[in-house]
């Protein structure tokens, strides 16, 4: 065993524990998040990293056949999120006109006293 | 575009006679067809092939340069405990027309410097774009048009 | 050599997409947090893919590993756009930082 192959070995398990607090903290804003869209959005970076995952699980078993399940799974998680997005869309319709939503900025908010102030 | 498919052509000959079968046989043997075809170009009554080709390169490289520094500025604002962003929407009047174009200029928008595609008017004049570090809106405005834009319509149009 | 090459690379791709999670979590609105998705989630995946295209150095290996990145950078914006739009018509707030809307008088 060279050393380089040690250096391998040691960096894939190394990002692989990366990947996976990743996905912990895309999994609290899936159960958190506030609206739907959230939701969205941190489901559709978690398939990022489960691809990524994938690729990086090929080259840590020296089994390229993982490669072609990373790019079926990229192809579903895309349709997935398409789905989704039309359904958040759907669901609006009904509703009558949007709600002012810069609303907020007009009023002060907690960390940011002065809309001008803050960056000079 | 024939052109291109010639190149393309050539290419596969070339690593079909040379039998290694490698990408780097391939990516030579369309240089190579590049450079004949460059050579014998006065033969041919279209010349807009070898103008496309080297702004295509530009562009690529440019899109990758935004790419990278795009991701180290969102990152920072992800890391640094305080937030820097300014966030803001705001309209950028289109010069392209072509629904292909748009779709490019949409996409490529959303992958540089914080600037993300939101919406697109009734009548495919504005683009809606979200900036994140948002300081000066005419010079915003103006870097998109002068820089990617401008880049895509010469790709597209030459 | 080829290994520590793809290592390193490896590392700063999972680092990047780590970024890209964070981001997700800590910053305000929806909108702000597609960026991070679109932009370091997708450097992140294609860096790692790139990783894994050097260290085989197949063609078909190649060929798949161009074709996955095309598949991110293709998709990703896409994606983002469909989410911004919908999230955006659904009425979603923006985080009290916004200081400009132009896209409030179209509605």
């Amino acid at each position: 065993m060279t050393g380089g192959t040690v250096f391998l070995y040691g960096a894939s398990q190394v990002s692989m524990a990366i990947l996976l607090a990743g996905m912990f903290l895309l999994l609290w804003r899936l159960s958190k998040g506030p609206t739907a869209a959230d939701r969205v959005v941190a489901m559709d970076l978690l398939s990022v990293l489960v691809v990524t995952f994938l690729v990086i699980l090929s080259i840590h078993t020296r089994e390229t056949s993982y490669l072609d399940v990373a790019i079926a799974y990229a192809c579903i998680a895309f349709l997935g999120t398409i789905a989704l997005a039309r359904f958040i869309q759907k669901g609006s319709r009904n509703k009558q006109p949007r709600p002012d939503l810069c609303q907020k900025s007009d009023t002060p908010s907690e960390n940011l006293p002065d809309k001008r102030s803050s960056h000079d | 575009m024939p052109l291109l498919l010639l190149n393309i052509l050539f290419a596969a000959v070339f690593t079909l006679l040379l039998g290694s079968g490698s990408i780097g046989t391939f990516v030579s043997g369309f240089a190579l067809g590049y450079l004949i075809l460059w050579l014998s170009s006065p033969l041919y009554p279209e010349i807009g092939y070898f103008k496309k080709l080297p702004k295509t390169i530009n562009l690529a490289a440019y899109f990758f340069w935004e790419l990278v520094i795009s991701t180290l500025q969102v990152a920072w604002d992800v890391i640094t405990p305080r937030h820097i962003s300014r966030p803001g929407i705001i309209g950028v009047p289109l010069a392209a027309r072509t629904d292909l174009e748009i779709f490019l200029v949409a996409n490529l928008l959303s992958l540089t410097p914080g600037t993300l595609s939101v919406d697109l008017s009734e009548d495919k004049k504005i683009l809606y774009v979200h900036v994140m570090f948002l300081e000066d809106i005419d010079k915003t405005r103006e870097g998109i048009k002068n820089g990617l834009e401008r880049r895509i319509l010469e790709v597209m149009r030459s | 050599m080829i290994e520590y090459f793809t290592g390193v690379l490896m590392v700063l791709g999972s680092l990047f997409c780590l970024v890209a999670a964070l981001g997700v979590i800590r910053l305000p609105d929806t909108l702000t947090r597609m960026h991070a998705v679109t932009k370091a989630g997708s450097l992140g995946a294609g860096l790692v893919v790139l990783a894994h295209a050097f260290f085989h150095q197949q063609t078909g290996i190649f060929l798949r590993a161009g074709f996955i990145i095309a598949l991110l950078l293709f998709t990703a914006p896409v994606a983002a756009h469909l989410i911004a739009r919908a999230s955006y018509r659904s009425g979603i707030p923006l985080s009290g930082r916004t200081w400009v809307d132009e896209l409030k008088k179209q509605h």
